[in-house]
C-alpha cells in the first residue's frame, strides 16, 4: 500500500512538478512527538520566493489517509533565531482544493500575513495533531503483556514545492523500540530517531517508514462527552459533564487477575491506567464526581489560585476495551467568565473536555442561557456544528434557550475559549422574584378572602337561624358556667372558715364570713334567673336545658347542706361540745355534700365538652 | 349457608396440603428439626438459627433482666391485662430462642414487662422518699385515703383531734413548730381535697431514704446507659449499608472497601445487555439494581429447586458446573472471596 502510493507520488511529481515553481522550502525540521496517545507533528518551514511573483499563501498537503486522522491543524509565524518568540503570529489556515495535483491528497493554505516578495523568505511553524492514528499492535494482549504501538509515516516531507533541506526526529516515549525502518542516515538516540539530512528532494515525494514501539502511556479515549454550562445570573455558572470513556488501546484477552495487578501494577497490567487528572478553573466549587450507580469515593481534589486540581479514578483500572461513564459536575464564580462588551453580555470560557491527554470522538457543548436572552451569537476558534435547542429548569416559562456545539475527534489542543454573545436586559433579572412573590401574594388573599366570604346562600334559610340560635344558647350556657363555678367558690371560702373556726376557736369570724357567703350567692341567684328563662325559651337548648337545670337544682340543694352544717357546727362550738360530738351531728349532711360536689363537678365538665 | 360452604371450602384445603397449610419455616418454628431435614435452604439462611447468647444482650439489653422483675409484678395482682402480658412474653421468648430473626417479637414484649418493672420500682422508691421527707402523719392521711370516702371525714377529724391537743400543749413553742403544724395542716387540706381518688388496697412499704435516693439516681442512670446502648445498636448493627465497608488511613481520611459497587459497574459497563449472571440468591437483587443485569435467583426467588441447582453448580468441580451453568445460559458468574 505504501510502495505503491510511493510510486504514484513519484509519477505525479514528475508529472506536475513544472506548478507551483514559485516558492521553494530551503529548510524543514519535523518532529514528531509520540510519547502520548495523539501523534503531534510540529514542522517549521523556511520557504523562500525564488520566482518573480510575490506569493501569498504557503500550501501545506496531506495524504488522505492522513487527513482522515487530522484533528487539528495549526500555523504560526516563527521570529527566527535570536529574536523572542513575542512577534509570533497565528496565521489562519483553510482547506482548499487542489488543482492540478495528484489525487488522494488533502490541502490546506496558510495565509502570510504580508506577501513574500522576491528573494524574500518567511519561516512558519505548522502544527497537526493525529488522532487515533496509532494503532495497536498486536491488537489483542494479555494482561501482563506491554502495549506496542505502530506509526506510519514518510520521511521526506510531502509537499507541494521542493525541498533543500530537511530532517526528521521521531519522539518516543520509552527506550524500548520493537522495530524501525532503516533507510540512509538514521540515527538513534536514546529514545529519538533521526531520519536525515536529506538534500534536494523534489516536490510530492514520499518515503515511507513504520515504527513499532512500546508506548504504556494511558490511552483514554472518550466515545462521547456532553458538557452542560449553565449560567444563572444570580452568580453561577454550573458545569455538567457527561463521559463515556473507553480504553483505546490494545484489547485485554484472558482472564484479569486483580491478585496479580494490585500486588505489582507496573508488572501486571502495564497497559491499563488507573487515573485521570482534570484542571478546572480555579475557584470552582461545590465538584461532585458521581455515575449510575451513586457517588464515586476515589476522588482527589486540590486547588490554587491558578487551578484547581481533580485526580479521579475510575470503579475498576481500565484495561483495554474495557469501557466505563461517569458525570463530574462543578460550579464557577460567574463574573470569572461572564463580560459586557458593546451592550451585549458574553461568556468566555474553554470549549474541551479538562481531562488531561483525552481523545473525544464527539464532544457536545451546551450552552444554557437564562430565560429572556435574545441574539445569541457564537464564535468559536474553530469550525463546530452549531445548533439550537429549549431547556426547561427552575420556575420557566417560556424555556431558557439553549446553544448546541458539537464537534467530532477533539484533541486537547482544542480547548481553547470560545464565546456566546447574547443580549439581556437587567429588569428581567427581576422576574423570577416577583413571579414567586406575586404567587404567595395571591395565594394569601385568596386565603384571607375565603375565611372572611359569607358563603351562605339565603340568610332567613332555617339551618342558618338555627346556627345562630345555637352561638347564642352557646354563649348563654357559657355565662352560667361561670355562675356556678362563682358559687363553688363560694362554698369553698365557707369551709375554709370552718377550718379556721376549728383551728382558731374564733366564733365571731366564722359568722361574719358566712354572712359574707350568703350575700354572694344571693347575689347569684339572681344573677342565673334571666339565663335559665332564656334557655327555656330557646328552642335550641333542647337537650341542654334538662342538664342545666339538673346541675341548678343540685347546687342549690348543696348550698342547703352546706348552710345547715355550717349552722350546726357553730352551734356546737359556741356550745362548747367536743369535737366527738359535732363530728356525729354533721356526719350525715357532710355525706350528702361530698356526693352532691361531686355530681355538680361531673355536670360541669359536662357542659364544658359542649 | 354460603357462609358455611366457604367454611367448608377453607377447611378442605388446608387438610389437603401434606403439612395442614402450615408452610415451611413456621413448621420450623415448632419442630426446629424440620428445617436441616426436608427444607436445607430454609436451615441455611443465618437469619433462621438459634440466636446466641450474647445476641440477646446485644438486642435487648437491660431489659433482660428486668423482664424477670416485671413477670413477678404481673403476678401481685394478676389481671386480665397482665396474665396477657405474661402469655405474650413467655411465648415469644421461646420462638425467639428458636429463631434469632423473631428478636423482633420479643422486644415489645420485653419493653413492656421492663417499663412494668420499672414503673413498680419507681413507685416505691419515690414513695419512700415521700414518707420520709414529709413524716408520720401524712403516713395516716395517706393510708386513711387509701380506704372508701365516708372514713376519709373520721381520719380527718381523728388528725383534728390530736392535733388540737397537740396545739394547745404547744402554744407556746418556737415559730418553728408553728409553721411545721401549718404545713402539716397545709398538707391535710391537700389529701383532703385529692382524697377523692382512692387506690384500693395498696400498703405502703417503706425504705431507708438514702438507699431509696441513691436507687432512684441509679435507676436513672440504667434508663440513660439502655438509650445510649439502643441508639448504638441502632447505628452499627441495623442501619450500616453492608455493601460498602469503610476504614480510617494512616493519615486520617477514609478508606472505603468499594468492591461491591466496582464489580456491579464493571458488569454494567462491560458486558452485553442480554448476559446473564449467576451469584448466590444475596446478590440477586443488588446485581439487577446495579449492574442492570439478569440474574438466575434473587432474594425473592421462592422457586428453592431452582437455587437448588445454582447451589449444585457453584459446589460442583468445574466440568459438571460447566454442564449447568451451560444449560442455564449463564455468561459470568458472581463469586465473593478472600
Amino acid at each position: 500500500m505504501g510502495l505503491r502510493f510511493d510510486l504514484l507520488l513519484f509519477t505525479a511529481a514528475l508529472l506536475f512538478s513544472p506548478a507551483l515553481s514559485d516558492l521553494v522550502l530551503s529548510k524543514v525540521d519535523r518532529r514528531v512527538d509520540l510519547t502520548t496517545q495523539v501523534v503531534r507533528i510540529t514542522s517549521t518551514l523556511k520557504a523562500e520566493n525564488t520566482g518573480g511573483n510575490s506569493v501569498s499563501e504557503v500550501l501545506v498537503v496531506f495524504p488522505d489517509r492522513q487527513a482522515k486522522t487530522l484533528a487539528y491543524l495549526s500555523a504560526v509565524s516563527n521570529a527566527g533565531k535570536g529574536k523572542a518568540k513575542v512577534s509570533s503570529v497565528t496565521l489562519p489556515v483553510k482547506e482548499v482544493e487542489l488543482k492540478g495535483m495528484p489525487p488522494s491528497l488533502v490541502g490546506y493554505s496558510v495565509s502570510l500575513p504580508e506577501p513574500l516578495g522576491k528573494g524574500e523568505s518567511f519561516t512558519l511553524d505548522v502544527l497537526a495533531v493525529y488522532a487515533h492514528s496509532l494503532k495497536p499492535f498486536p491488537e489483542k494482549i494479555t494482561q501482563a503483556d506491554i502495549q506496542l504501538l505502530v506509526f506510519e509515516d514518510s520521511a521526506y516531507y510531502l509537499s507541494p514545492y521542493e525541498v533543500k533541506a530537511q530532517s526528521l526526529t521521531v519522539k518516543l516515549p520509552q527506550a524500548r523500540i520493537e522495530s524501525y525502518t532503516k533507510l540512509e542516515n538514521t540515527k538513534i538516540h536514546g529514545s529519538d530517531i533521526k531520519y536525515g539530512p536529506y538534500e534536494n528532494l523534489p516536490p510530492f515525494s514520499y518515503s515511507p517508514i513504520v515504527v513499532h514501539f512500546e508506548s504504556n502511556r494511558p490511552f483514554a479515549v472518550a466515545r462521547q462527552v456532553v458538557r452542560e454550562i449553565e449560567i444563572s445570573h444570580w452568580g453561577n455558572v454550573q458545569v455538567t459533564e457527561h463521559y463515556n470513556i473507553v480504553n483505546g488501546g490494545s484489547e485485554i484477552v484472558g482472564e484479569f487477575s486483580r491478585l496479580d495487578f494490585q500486588a505489582r501494577p507496573h508488572i501486571r497490567g502495564p497497559s491499563a491506567f488507573k487515573n485521570l487528572v482534570a484542571k478546572l478553573p480555579p475557584r470552582a466549587h461545590s465538584v461532585y464526581y458521581r455515575d449510575e450507580i451513586g457517588n464515586i469515593s476515589t476522588s482527589h481534589l486540590w486547588g490554587d489560585s491558578k487551578k484547581t486540581e481533580l485526580e479521579i479514578e475510575p470503579r475498576y483500572p481500565m484495561f483495554g476495551g474495557w469501557r466505563t461513564a461517569f458525570t463530574i459536575g462543578y460550579g464557577l464564580p460567574l463574573r470569572d467568565f461572564l463580560f459586557e462588551s458593546e451592550g451585549k453580555r458574553f461568556i468566555n470560557i474553554s470549549f474541551g473536555s479538562p481531562i488531561n491527554e483525552i481523545v473525544v470522538d464527539t464532544l457536545i457543548v451546551k450552552v444554557v442561557l437564562p430565560e429572556g436572552s435574545r441574539d445569541i451569537s457564537v464564535s468559536a476558534p474553530f469550525p463546530v456544528k452549531e445548533s439550537r435547542e429549549t431547556k426547561f429548569s427552575h420556575l420557566d416559562l417560556v424555556g431558557r434557550p439553549v446553544v448546541v456545539l458539537e464537534k467530532s475527534n477533539v484533541v486537547p489542543e482544542h480547548n481553547q475559549y470560545f464565546q456566546v454573545y447574547y443580549t439581556f436586559s437587567s429588569i428581567s433579572m427581576l422576574m423570577e422574584p416577583l413571579m414567586l412573590i406575586s404567587g404567595f401574594f395571591f395565594l394569601f388573599i385568596t386565603c384571607i378572602v375565603y375565611m372572611h366570604a359569607d358563603m351562605s346562600i339565603s340568610k332567613s334559610s332555617p339551618s342558618y337561624l338555627a346556627k345562630l340560635q345555637w352561638e347564642e344558647v352557646q354563649a348563654v350556657i357559657q355565662q352560667i358556667d361561670n355562675i356556678i363555678s362563682r358559687c363553688l367558690a363560694v362554698h369553698d371560702k365557707l369551709e375554709a372558715s370552718l377550718r379556721d373556726l376549728s383551728r382558731t376557736g374564733d366564733v365571731q369570724a366564722c359568722k361574719a364570713a358566712r354572712k359574707l357567703g350568703d350575700s354572694a350567692l344571693k347575689e347569684l341567684t339572681k344573677e342565673l334567673k334571666p339565663l335559665l328563662s332564656f334557655l327555656q325559651s330557646s328552642s335550641q337548648a333542647g337537650h341542654v336545658v334538662s342538664k342545666v337545670d339538673e346541675l341548678v337544682t343540685k347546687e342549690r340543694e348543696l348550698q342547703e347542706k352546706l348552710m345547715v352544717k355550717l349552722s350546726t357546727v357553730v352551734d356546737c362550738y359556741e356550745k362548747k361540745l367536743s369535737g366527738r360530738e359535732i363530728e356525729n351531728r354533721i356526719n350525715a349532711q357532710q355525706q350528702k355534700i361530698t356526693a352532691l360536689r361531686q355530681e355538680v363537678d361531673d355536670l360541669l365538665e359536662f357542659i364544658d365538652e359542649l | 349457608a354460603v357462609c358455611c360452604a366457604v367454611i367448608a371450602i377453607l377447611i378442605a384445603v388446608v387438610a389437603s396440603s401434606p403439612t395442614k397449610g402450615w408452610s415451611g419455616r413456621s413448621l420450623s418454628l415448632l419442630d426446629p428439626t424440620y428445617a436441616s431435614k426436608y427444607i436445607p435452604i430454609i436451615a441455611s439462611v443465618s437469619e433462621h438459627q438459634p440466636p446466641t447468647w450474647p445476641s440477646y444482650f446485644m438486642d435487648i439489653n437491660v431489659l433482660a433482666f428486668l423482664v424477670p422483675a416485671g413477670i413477678i409484678a404481673c403476678f401481685l395482682p394478676l389481671s386480665d391485662a397482665s396474665s396477657f402480658v405474661v402469655l405474650y412474653i413467655v411465648t415469644s421468648v421461646y420462638f425467639s430462642g428458636v429463631m434469632v430473626r423473631l428478636m423482633l417479637v420479643l422486644a415489645p414484649a420485653a419493653c413492656i414487662m421492663s417499663g412494668i418493672a420499672l414503673s413498680e420500682a419507681f413507685d416505691t422508691l419515690t414513695g419512700s422518699i415521700k414518707f420520709q421527707l414529709l413524716g408520720y402523719s401524712s403516713v395516716n392521711s395517706q393510708a386513711a385515703a387509701g380506704d372508701a370516702s365516708p372514713d376519709s371525714t373520721s381520719a380527718q377529724s381523728n388528725a383534728l383531734k390530736p392535733d388540737k391537743s397537740e396545739e394547745t400543749a404547744k402554744e407556746r413553742t418556737s415559730k418553728k413548730s408553728k409553721k411545721k403544724e401549718k404545713e402539716r395542716e397545709k398538707e391535710k387540706e391537700q389529701v383532703d381535697q385529692s382524697s377523692v381518688q382512692p387506690r384500693a388496697g395498696r400498703r405502703l412499704q417503706v425504705l431507708p431514704l438514702e438507699a431509696s435516693i441513691i436507687g432512684v439516681f441509679l435507676l436513672i442512670l440504667l434508663g440513660a446507659f439502655y438509650v445510649v446502648h439502643c441508639v448504638w445498636a441502632a447505628a452499627e448493627a441495623y442501619s450500616a449499608p453492608s455493601i460498602v465497608l469503610t476504614s480510617q488511613t494512616q493519615d486520617g481520611g477514609l478508606h472505603v472497601f468499594d468492591d461491591f459497587r466496582e464489580a456491579y459497574a464493571w458488569l454494567r459497563h462491560n458486558t452485553e445487555v442480554d448476559d446473564k449472571v449467576a451469584s448466590w440468591w444475596d446478590y440477586g437483587y443488588q446485581t439487577t439494581a446495579m449492574a442492570n443485569r439478569t440474574v438466575i435467583v434473587d432474594n425473592n426467588t421462592w422457586n428453592n429447586t431452582h437455587i437448588a441447582t445454582v447451589g449444585t453448580a457453584m459446589s460442583s468441580p468445574e466440568k459438571a458446573a460447566w454442564e449447568i451453568f451451560n444449560s442455564l445460559d449463564v455468561k459470568y458468574v458472581l463469586v465473593v472471596f478472600g
